[in-house]
């Protein structure tokens, strides 16, 4: 009789457990969860005017947000606003500049007025192993997805930071990469890049939360983008077959995604299923805004551990057998 | 009676067969990196970590070569561990981001079997109110400069491999490359930029038998961190003193045991061990106990990951309210 006392206890506590749980995380999670709308504000995107870019500018514009986009090239730029003319009716603001260079950044930040979500998103990407690899090239990638990031904050904060009093929430979001949640063979510097984003994010996020300024990582897998095609003609097999274990996406799928976590404004937005697993098993020490989410990472965390333990053992058997390919 | 011991078996069972099942999935295999008599080359080698290290390797029967920017510095620790441990190091004045410098020095130097690239500088300040200079600096230095010293040893370090045993190329990083802080927008950039170099960097060289390492000590009480504290913000102490700062000499004899384990992951302190466990993520582990402790700790320390952030951002609060 005690004995089935005994279980029937435990089996309450086995219920109770999860549900004092969920309680404590709905109490303790920091910052607080925020709304981020976009209709009718201005979006400020970087790398605007192709790829994963342009589809943000479409979808943001269709959506009534006042729209700016930067890149490099006039050319492209026209043609990003004609064709967001043809399909929205919406003329978005076009500014052309290289992000690594902060002057010109800051003319077109200045130009275009006060920003209430900024997506920083331009991005180069280019694998290949680093013995192979030309320096060049590694400080290309950094220079532009990393240290161009920076400039683009740099020259937006303090605008930002001023017109938040009337304007609501901002957002600063981030455009990451799977292989900015886990390093892959032929990305040393990619991924060097895209890591480095997170640290800036995490930091970042406890220096302008006091502004009600939010800020937001976006994590896509392969994306078809004309960079993808660019890349592929180099890209070393060993990286296709990794990367391969994370569905590929169009650009206006992940533009939605992106745009959903950003008005969410949820600190790590992953892009499909690969990626919420991906984005569980790296939650580290980053912060998390829905007690839900918090919920199931802390539920999750040891099985995704080991899922990740399988993902390496699997990768390390992949390359020796590359290897033993190649000899 | 039968029951209940049935019942503590069962108990036991499923924990051990985890144990047993990681014992036979871990990769890469575990590797012993012997130091004694090998080639140690370390960046920023002249104070700090890296003279540290430069003298326990040195005491422990390495040949060590030190790279630094200051042919004098370099000069006074070439002294100071003949004076301590009656040895010679090789010294070589590059500045990492050079990277004609840096081979000339690794051609110098010979073929290198343990490369441990510390050098690093670090600055906090907010990134409204840094300098984007110190910026490009601080991501240069710790990051651009990491490349180059990796990209100038990996030829001869491939090369080598077959006569001269296992390779190590260690990085120097940081808590902040575990957690990004207030005030380390630029420095926990760089540092979270090593581990993606690391993880990527450790799948293309595996097959040559070389073991990548990442360091994650705490606030250490070296020169870099006397120039830092006369200008770090308020928040950043307060924050970053949630781990206890320690001495040079104990992060580099963590550091080497790491090493000589050829652990991906190398934390300093408890709290790093925390730290580490919690941010273990999408990487490798070698040793099939700590990935055991991994698993079954992950939960719990997502948790206290939350606690921190709780912690931490009630703290910014504070003291926003306070200057208002």
């Amino acid at each position: 009789m005690a004995i089935v006392n005994l279980f029937y206890i435990s089996l309450l506590l086995l219920l109770l457990l999860p549900l004092f749980l969920l309680f404590l995380l709905s109490i303790i999670i920091r910052p607080r969860p925020v709304q981020i709308p976009i209709k009718k504000r201005h979006v400020f995107i970087t790398g605007g005017s192709s790829g994963i870019g342009l589809a943000l500018a479409h979808q943001a514009a269709s959506e009534g947000a006042r729209i700016s986009i930067l890149s490099r090239s006039i050319d492209k730029l026209e043609e990003a606003k004609n064709a967001i003319r043809l399909s929205t009716g919406i003329d978005v603001a076009i500014f052309a500049a290289d992000v690594r260079d902060f002057e010109a950044v800051q003319r077109a930040v200045d130009e275009a007025g006060p920003i209430d979500v900024l997506i920083v998103n331009q991005g180069v990407f280019v694998a290949q192993e680093l013995e192979e690899q030309k320096l060049d090239e590694v400080r290309f990638i950094i220079d532009v997805n990393l240290m161009g990031s920076f400039n683009m904050i740099k020259a937006t904060l303090p605008g930002m930071k001023r017109s938040r009093k009337d304007r609501g929430p901002g957002s600063i979001s981030l455009m990451s990469s799977q292989a900015g949640q886990v390093g892959i063979y032929g990305y040393t510097a990619y991924s060097a890049s895209k890591f480095g984003l997170r640290g800036l994010a995490e930091a970042l996020q406890q220096e302008v939360i006091g502004d009600n300024i939010h800020v937001s990582l976006v994590f896509p897998p392969d994306t078809k983008t004309p960079g993808l095609v660019e890349e592929n003609k180099r890209k070393p097999q060993l990286t296709s077959i990794i990367a391969a274990s994370s569905s590929a996406m169009t650009a206006d799928e992940v533009a939605k995604k992106a745009l959903d976590g950003i008005k969410s404004g949820s600190f790590i937005i992953p892009c499909n299923s690969e990626g919420i697993l991906l984005s569980m098993a790296t939650a580290g020490l980053s912060p998390q805004r829905s007690y839900l989410m918090a919920f199931v990472e802390v539920v999750a965390a040891g099985i995704l551990r080991f899922a990740a333990l399988c993902f390496q053992w699997n990768l390390y058997r992949s390359i020796e057998k590359s290897r033993m390919q190649k000899n």
